[in-house]
C-alpha cells in the first residue's frame, strides 16, 4: 500500500474517532473485503456502542462487505452512494443487513456544488 | 382494460395478468411479474394445440393467490367445452402456477400445451416513462430450467422457469406433449423464480443480501387468518360498516411490506401494486390510523425509517441529516443513480410526523423501550426542523428541492404541480412553507417534550421544545391567519406573504393543535361550510377558489385519508358532532365502493350526484385510504389513551345504530368499546326526519 492511499487514510481517520454518534446504538463487526486484481485487502471494523476499533486484517465478522478498491476509494471521497452500489451489485453484502445500513453512515456525503438553501433566506 | 386485470401480490412481488392468466406486456404496459421494482416476466402466454384460451371465471382466492378457469379457443359465441384448463397461481419468490388440463370427453386426446415466456427486465420507472434499456439480455437452457437474464455492469437480474413434469424447453418457452385418457386429468407445477443480485447463498460468511431478499411462499393463508384473528372484533347494526371494516383489515394485510432489514416484521407500504415500498409519509400516516387496531406496523415503521434516516447533505437525494425518507426503490435506474430513490428524501412532513408517531405509539402501547431505542433518531428529526427546514429564514418549515431534475417539486402531501395556489389561481414561488407543516412541527415539539421528560429524562430539552412550540404557535396564528376569511392560509410564499386560498389543510391544523382556541370555531365553520364540505367529506380546495375543480387531483376532490385526520382534529378541539358528520359522510361513501375507499373521489355536492364519483387512480387499495375507516372508528368512539387506561367518549352518527369494538389492544391489555348512535348527521335542511 502506498502512503498516499485514500483507503488507508479513511480507515486511520475512522480508527481515531473515539466515539461515532451515528453508530451509538451499534454493536457488531463489519469486514470490508477490497478486491484488486487477484488480491483482497481486508479491514475489520469492530463497533461497540459507537466506539470503533479498526484493524487491517481478516477474521470473522457479523457483516462482510465486498467491493473493488476503486469503488471503495470513491465511497471514501463521497463520490459514490453505498446503497445505490448495493442495488447495482457493485457492493456485495453478506450477514447482518442492519449493520450494512448502519455502517454506510461513516462515508462522507458528496461535495456540495452550491451553498445550502438555508443560508439564503431573508429576515 | 385495467378493469379486467387480475393482480396478486406478496410484499413487493406482484403479478398483473389478464383474465386468462396471460401476460403480454409491451414496454409501457404495466402487466407482468414484478419484484423489487423490476419486471421479471413480460410474457407468459398459454396455448393448447396452438390456440389461446377463453376465460370462464376468475377466483380471487386471496390477495396472494388466484385461480383461472379456462377453455380452449377464442370463439366467444359458442364454447365446445370438451376440455378445460385451470391455472392456480400464488406469489412467493416469483410465483408458482399449478396448471391442470381436464379431458371431459370419453375418448382419449393428445394435446400440445405450450407456455411462451419472455422478459424485458424493465424498471418500474421505465414502464412509467417508456425508457430504453442499457444492458444486455441472455437466455440459457440448463438443468431443466429456462434462465432469462439481464446484465448491466455488476447489475444482474434473472428469472428461472421450470416445470415439475417433463417438457421440451426452448429459448421462448416450455412445450408439453401430453396424452389424456377418457375423462383424464394432467397436472404440472410451474415455478418462476426471481433472482436479485445473483443467487449465491453466501456460504460461510452468512447469507447474502440476495438470499435474504427471497420471499418464500409459506403459510400465507394461516398468516392472513392469524392477522384477522388478532384484530379487534367489530359488531354493528349497520352492515356496510362491518363490510368496510373487514375490507380494511384484509387490504391492510395485503399492504404489509417487509424490508430486508425487518426480518419477519412489516410496515404499511403506500399502495397496491405500484407503491409497494416504504414511503415516509404514507407509512407514518397509515400507522397512525391503524394504531388502535394494530401496533406492530407503527413499531416497524419507526424502526425501519429510523435505520434509513438521513445522515449527510446530498443534493441529488435531497437528503439532510435527520431527515426521514420519502421513498425507497430497488430498480435499475435507482441503482445507476438515474433516479434518486436509494432512498429519496424530498418530503417535508415525514420528519416531524416521525416524532408524532413515536409519541402516539407510546401513548397506546407504553413501549418506552422503543422510545429509548429511538432517542437519537427522534432528536435528529427534531433538530432537522430548526436546522435544515428553515429555508425562508423565518423559523417556519419550508421546502424547495435541490435535485431540480428528478426531485419532487411539492414536498407536502398535496404533491401535484398545481395543488398550492393563491385565491386567484396563480402559483407561488419556492421555497413554500405550507401551513400543515407548521402544525406537524408544533405537534412534534410538544410530543418530543413529553417523551424527553417521560423517557429520556431531559427536562431542559423538554423546556426548550415547549418554548419553541409556544413561540411557533404564537407566530403562526399571527402570520398565517387570513383575517377577512377567518381561516389559515395554505402557505407563505417565498416573500413571506400569505397564499390565501381556503383548503382542507385547516383540518390538519386542528389535528396538530397549533390553532388558538379563539380561532378554532371560525376554522370549523369553514371546514363544515358549503364551500369545503360536500356532504360526503371535506374538499381539498374550496368551491370558489381560482383552481377549484371537483375532479382536480388536489384542487377539489375529497380524500378519505385527509378527512380521517380532519375528523380527529375536530375531536381534538371538542367538535364531536362535526367529527361524526365527516365520519358519516366518508363511511357512507365507502358503501358505494364495497368498503374499499379510493384514494380520492369527486368534490361534487352530495345533493347533486347522489353517489361519490371515483377519481381514477392506478393504485387500489391505497394504504391511507384503507386506514381511513379505522381512524374514523376510533374518532367516533372517542378512543383516547390516558395513562394505563383507554377513555371511550363516543359521538356516533345515529345511522350507525349500535357499535361495539371488542379487544382493543394497548398498554391496558385488551378492552372493549361500546356506543350507540345519537348524532343526527343528515343535512341541516333534513334534520328531524327519522331514517
Amino acid at each position: 500500500m502506498e502512503p498516499a492511499d485514500g483507503i488507508l487514510q479513511f480507515f486511520q481517520e475512522l480508527g481515531r474517532r473515539e466515539h461515532e454518534p451515528l453508530l451509538a446504538k451499534v454493536t457488531g463487526s463489519v469486514r470490508f473485503d477490497l478486491v484488486e486484481g487477484g488480491r483482497t485487502d481486508r479491514w475489520l471494523v469492530a463497533v461497540h456502542k459507537g466506539g470503533i476499533v479498526v484493524s487491517h486484517q481478516g477474521g470473522t465478522a457479523d457483516c462482510v462487505i465486498r467491493t473493488d478498491r476503486v469503488l471503495f476509494e470513491r465511497l471514501c471521497r463521497g463520490e459514490e452512494n453505498a446503497m445505490a452500489a448495493v442495488l447495482r451489485g457493485a457492493l456485495v453484502c453478506s450477514g447482518d443487513v442492519e449493520l450494512l445500513f448502519a455502517i454506510q453512515r461513516i462515508f462522507p456525503g458528496p461535495a456540495r456544488e452550491r451553498r445550502p438553501l438555508s443560508s439564503v433566506g431573508g429576515s | 382494460m385495467t378493469e379486467n386485470q387480475v393482480k396478486i401480490l406478496q410484499g413487493n412481488t406482484f403479478v398483473v395478468s389478464d383474465e386468462r392468466g396471460d401476460i403480454e406486456a409491451s414496454r409501457t404496459d404495466p402487466t407482468g411479474l414484478f419484484s423489487f421494482d423490476t419486471r421479471f416476466l413480460s410474457k407468459w402466454v398459454l396455448t393448447v394445440n396452438g390456440e389461446r384460451l377463453t376465460p370462464l371465471s376468475v377466483d380471487d382466492l386471496h390477495y396472494f393467490e388466484a385461480r383461472f378457469f379456462l377453455v380452449p379457443g377464442t370463439g366467444t359465441v359458442y364454447v365446445d367445452a370438451k376440455l378445460s384448463v385451470i391455472r392456480q397461481r400464488s406469489v412467493g419468490n416469483g410465483f408458482h402456477e399449478e396448471l391442470t388440463v381436464l379431458n371431459h370427453n370419453d375418448q382419449p386426446v393428445e394435446l400440445v400445451v405450450r407456455m411462451e415466456a419472455d422478459c424485458d427486465f424493465a424498471d418500474l420507472f421505465e414502464v412509467k416513462d417508456a425508457l430504453k434499456k442499457k444492458g444486455s439480455y441472455s437466455k440459457q437452457l440448463n438443468d431443466g430450467k429456462l434462465m432469462l437474464a439481464y446484465e448491466r455492469e455488476t447489475f444482474s437480474r434473472s428469472t428461472a422457469i421450470s416445470s415439475s413434469q417433463p417438457c421440451v424447453l426452448d429459448e421462448h418457452g416450455l412445450t408439453f406433449e401430453i396424452k389424456l385418457g377418457p375423462h383424464g386429468t394432467w397436472k404440472t407445477g410451474l415455478d418462476v423464480v426471481t433472482g436479485v443480485l445473483g443467487t449465491s447463498d453466501g456460504g460461510d460468511e452468512g447469507p447474502t443480501l440476495a438470499w435474504q431478499a427471497r420471499r418464500p411462499r409459506t403459510n400465507m393463508t394461516r398468516n392472513l387468518a392469524q392477522w384477522l384473528d388478532e384484530a379487534p372484533r367489530l359488531e354493528c347494526d349497520w352492515e356496510p360498516l362491518r363490510t368496510t371494516y373487514r375490507r380494511s383489515l384484509v387490504d391492510l394485510a395485503a399492504l404489509r411490506f417487509s424490508p430486508i432489514s425487518a426480518g419477519r416484521h412489516s410496515l404499511p407500504a403506500a399502495g397496491l401494486p405500484w407503491f409497494m415500498t416504504m414511503f415516509g409519509r404514507d407509512s407514518i400516516f397509515t400507522s397512525l390510523q391503524a394504531l388502535p387496531f394494530n401496533q406492530e406496523l407503527a413499531a416497524t415503521t419507526l424502526r425501519e425509517l429510523g435505520l434509513r434516516q438521513g445522515t449527510r447533505i446530498d443534493d441529488f437525494r435531497d437528503e439532510d441529516p435527520g431527515r426521514i425518507l420519502h421513498e425507497m426503490r430497488y430498480g435499475e435506474m435507482t441503482a445507476f443513480e438515474e433516479r434518486p430513490h436509494s432512498p429519496y428524501y424530498g418530503c417535508a412532513d415525514a420528519t416531524p410526523l416521525y416524532v408524532v408517531l413515536l409519541d402516539e405509539y407510546e401513548r397506546w402501547t407504553g413501549d418506552t423501550k422503543l422510545v429509548r431505542e429511538l432517542e437519537f433518531e427522534a432528536r435528529a428529526a427534531l433538530n432537522w426542523i430548526d436546522e435544515y427546514a428553515n429555508l425562508q429564514g423565518n423559523g417556519y418549515v419550508a421546502y424547495q428541492r435541490r435535485n431540480e431534475e428528478t426531485g419532487l417539486e411539492n414536498q407536502c402531501w398535496k404533491d401535484s404541480w398545481d395543488s398550492i395556489s393563491y385565491h386567484d389561481g396563480t402559483l407561488p414561488g419556492f421555497p413554500r412553507a405550507t401551513c400543515e407543516l407548521q402544525g406537524y412541527a408544533y405537534d412534534a415539539k410538544m410530543r418530543g417534550a413529553r417523551l424527553a421528560r417521560l423517557v429520556w429524562r431531559d427536562s431542559a430539552f423538554a423546556d426548550t421544545l415547549e418554548q419553541q412550540a409556544a413561540d411557533l404557535k404564537r407566530r403562526f396564528n399571527r402570520d398565517f391567519w387570513v383575517e377577512d376569511g377567518e381561516y389559515f392560509a395554505i402557505t407563505l410564499d417565498a416573500d413571506g406573504r400569505r397564499v390565501d386560498s381556503l383548503t382542507s389543510n385547516n383540518g390538519h391544523l386542528l389535528w396538530s393543535g397549533i390553532i388558538d382556541k379563539s380561532k378554532a370555531k371560525a376554522v370549523v365553520r369553514q371546514l363544515m361550510g358549503e364551500r369545503l364540505f360536500s356532504g360526503w367529506g371535506v374538499r381539498t380546495l374550496a368551491v370558489g377558489e381560482g383552481r377549484y375543480n371537483p375532479i382536480g387531483y388536489h384542487v377539489g376532490t375529497i380524500w378519505p385519508f385527509d378527512n380521517s385526520f380532519i375528523a380527529w382534529g375536530l375531536r381534538r378541539y371538542g367538535f364531536k358532532e362535526e367529527a361524526a358528520r365527516v365520519a358519516a359522510g366518508i363511511l357512507e361513501a365507502a358503501e358505494f365502493f364495497d368498503g374499499r375507499l379510493p384514494e380520492a373521489f369527486g368534490g361534487y355536492p352530495r345533493s347533486m350526484t347522489k353517489y361519490p364519483v371515483q377519481y381514477p387512480t392506478a393504485c387500489s387499495p391505497q394504504a391511507w385510504s384503507t386506514g381511513a375507516p379505522l381512524l374514523l372508528l376510533s374518532t367516533m368512539l372517542g378512543l383516547e389513551p390516558l395513562g394505563d387506561h383507554l377513555l371511550v367518549d363516543p359521538a356516533l352518527p345515529s345511522t350507525i345504530g349500535h357499535l361495539e369494538v371488542l379487544d382493543i389492544p394497548g398498554r391496558w391489555g385488551r378492552v372493549d368499546a361500546f356506543a350507540r348512535g345519537r348524532v343526527d348527521t343528515s343535512p341541516p335542511n333534513r334534520r328531524g326526519q327519522a331514517r
